[in-house]
């Protein structure tokens, strides 16, 4: 899928940046590490949000009788669907719903899991699984691998001066990743708080979930031990 | 000072350049007028810093309105090791300030990523002859030898202009030093770095005070840098800093020793329109710089200048577009890393007009009276000394008119991220990589 290659490829850059940026003198910046573990982090969600919109395509009809299951069917490009009715209640903020969003995506592998219809532990577990499961493949591809190390170096040793030639008219060198970000993003600040349930175990099982990401521990890491 | 067509078509450059090769610390790091604007500092990567004097106006050449000429050039930091962190500490100027001047000589602050350093600037035009123990070159003599005593007497010489290092401010930061401030108060200054700001006295240079500290506990919970800092210009007891997530604080050192409770919180609501997959970097905050009144504060991000009544905190009062052409293009400008980047603003002494850089060599100006902007080139290619400075225009769309340029031809290595303007007059000062541009309004 094309988002998440570009995300991928965003992520992969920014890793590095950050080991290229150790190598320079003076040593590692602060401002500029901190700024690309936040592009990390976002390319990351965003990997992981067209990640499970694949998933979801592939797997159309979700065979399950639960109720609540057209409606999570219905999450297309990490909106958050309006019908879900928030579990307790909480309005929620922006932030947190685009977590509920991935959340709301990911449903479709409820297939495989029992408690199904009883939504909201089912949905820690499965946030949980999507974001730390090796056998994913998820992991595999947000870790840098060594051939794209090497595209970005050779991707680097163009010209300085100028941007890379527009595939689109005056979009520059992402045209597709520029328009869904734009769209995925506005999508989920435009639903705002009527849309997403945040249920609280998703706020908690949120550190939890950032603590099992080995590409946020090592940009962590690397900030801490700075 | 207003900037209306006849001003901006005015203005006329005189260009100097160092006279060598091109080498990467050549790189002009930061520029500064003192404040009388007789003298102009710039600093380079490679921790130089020269000095320009303005030459005295003659009557009997009315035509050579004074013109900026090299009057000192002193290495300020050199390259130092770390040894405890096995780290290199670059010699990289990155901000100079002036003292007001208070005597014969002129008194400056020099800082690369850790060391402050205040540097006596003064004249030598005389010098002592006829000792009596001592021969002209210098060797002793014999005092056997000597049967009368004579009266060393000053002799006039040519003219030599040596810095020395007064104080030396040092080990006071762990973190990179991105800003110094002189307070009003001429006695103590404050150093700015990306998680703690100090005080300090000039005389004292062994202790210094934190009066930020934005350290959180736990590293791995930080969210945000100090980027910028400066006092303001009447009252010592107020500062500001700007941060990386477009924030800016103003805090009252009367109000406790530390400041980490902000006197004011001056923050826009994001628009979320035009939030974007890399919006929270471009929010940074790169500069922070008062007027000359205090009433207002400017900020540069990557993509505008905002103007800020200190009496109104949630949104500023003014937002300039410098180069919004850019906005689409944020992934690529990422990709080669100038998403980075960290522009300067100056305003004019009147405060009628702020002036920013850009790509391209080019540089904006804003009149905040008529709402008029300009784009303007600092390029050798396109002006002679004393030729007019053509504005410019970046065509963002549809039909290319035939002096605009398209936003794929705009050169990004070539970048103006430090400016300077004359404390009272209509001259500025344009670094553009390791060249130096000053312009001046034409004399008719």
């Amino acid at each position: 899928m094309e988002v998440q290659k570009e995300a991928q490829r965003i992520m992969t850059l920014s890793v590095w940046k950050m080991y290229h940026s150790r190598m320079q003198r003076g040593g590692l910046r602060l401002h500029r590490s901190l700024q690309l573990s936040l592009v990390m982090r976002s390319a990351r969600e965003l990997y992981l949000a067209a990640k499970v919109e694949a998933l979801e395509l592939e797997a159309p009809s979700p065979p399950a009788p639960c109720p609540q299951d057209p409606r999570l069917h219905q999450a297309r490009e990490a909106e958050v669907p309006a019908a879900c009715p928030p579990p307790d209640g909480e309005p929620p903020e922006p932030m947190d719903a685009q977590e509920a969003a991935e959340e709301a995506a990911a449903p479709p592998r409820a297939a495989e899991l029992p408690a199904r219809c009883s939504l909201r532990p089912a949905r820690v577990g499965r946030k949980r699984r999507s974001s730390s499961n090796p056998s994913d493949g998820v992991d595999a591809g947000l870790a840098p691998s060594k051939k794209a190390r090497l595209e970005e170096q050779e991707a680097s040793a163009e010209p300085p001066g100028r941007l890379p030639p527009a595939s689109a008219p005056a979009e520059g060198a992402f045209p597709n990743l520029a328009r869904v970000l734009q769209r995925s993003f506005s999508g989920l600040l435009s639903r705002g708080p009527a849309a997403a349930p945040t249920a609280p175990p998703a706020r908690d099982a949120t550190p939890a979930c950032r603590a099992a990401d080995p590409v946020l521990r090592v940009l962590v890491r690397t900030v801490v031990a700075f | 000072q207003t900037l209306d067509k006849k001003a901006v078509t005015s203005l006329i450059l005189k260009e100097i350049h160092f006279p060598k090769p091109k080498a990467p610390t050549d790189i002009i790091s930061t520029v500064e007028f003192n404040h009388t604007g007789e003298l102009l500092a710039t600093g380079d990567k490679g921790g130089r810093v020269v000095i320009f004097q303005r030459e005295q106006e003659s009557k009997n050449q009315v035509h050579r309105r004074g013109e900026y000429n090299v009057y000192s050039t002193f290495q300020s930091h050199e390259p130092e090791f770390d040894y405890l962190k096995s780290l290199e500490i670059e010699e990289k100027i990155n901000k100079i300030r002036w003292l007001p001047q208070q005597n014969a000589a002129y008194f400056l602050l020099s800082t690369n990523d850790k060391t402050v350093k205040l540097w006596k600037v003064s004249e030598r035009d005389k010098r002592p002859e006829g000792y009596n123990l001592k021969d002209e070159e210098g060797r002793l003599r014999d005092p056997a030898t000597i049967t009368t005593l004579r009266v060393p007497v000053l002799r006039p010489m040519d003219l030599m202009v040596e810095a020395t290092p007064r104080r030396v401010f040092a080990n006071a930061h762990t973190y990179h030093i991105n800003s110094i401030s002189v307070n009003s108060d001429y006695e103590t200054y404050m150093s700015a770095d990306d998680l703690r700001i100090n005080l300090w006295n000039f005389e004292i240079t062994n202790q210094s005070f934190n009066i930020v500290d934005i350290k959180p506990a736990n590293m791995e919970e930080l969210t945000e840098v100090i980027t910028a800092a400066e006092f303001h210009p009447h009252h010592c007891n107020t500062f500001v800093y700007s941060s990386s997530k477009g924030t800016i604080r103003l805090c009252d050192m009367r109000a406790s020793a530390l400041c980490d409770r902000h006197t004011k919180f001056f923050e826009e609501p994001e628009d979320p329109s035009n939030r974007s997959f890399f919006s929270e970097i471009i929010s940074s905050i790169s500069d922070v710089k008062f007027s000359h009144s205090g009433r207002y504060i400017m900020t540069r991000d990557y993509l505008t200048v905002k103007v800020w009544d200190l009496n109104m905190e949630n949104r500023p009062i003014e937002t300039y577009q410098v180069h919004d052409y850019l906005r689409s293009k944020l992934c690529s400008l990422y990709e080669n890393d100038c998403i980075f980047d960290k522009f300067e603003c100056v305003w004019n002494g009147s405060d009628s007009v702020i002036m920013t850089g850009s790509y391209n060599n080019f540089f904006r100006m804003f009149d905040r009276n008529t709402k008029r902007d300009v784009t303007l080139e600092a390029s050798r290619e396109n002006s002679k000394p004393r030729a007019i400075l053509k504005p410019r225009k970046v065509c963002v769309g549809g039909k290319r008119r035939k002096d605009e340029i398209s936003v794929d031809s705009l050169d990004f290595s070539k970048k103006i991220l430090h400016t300077a303007w004359h404390p009272s007059e209509n001259i500025i000062a344009v670094a553009a990589t390791n060249n130096l541009y000053i312009f001046q309004d034409k004399v008719n």
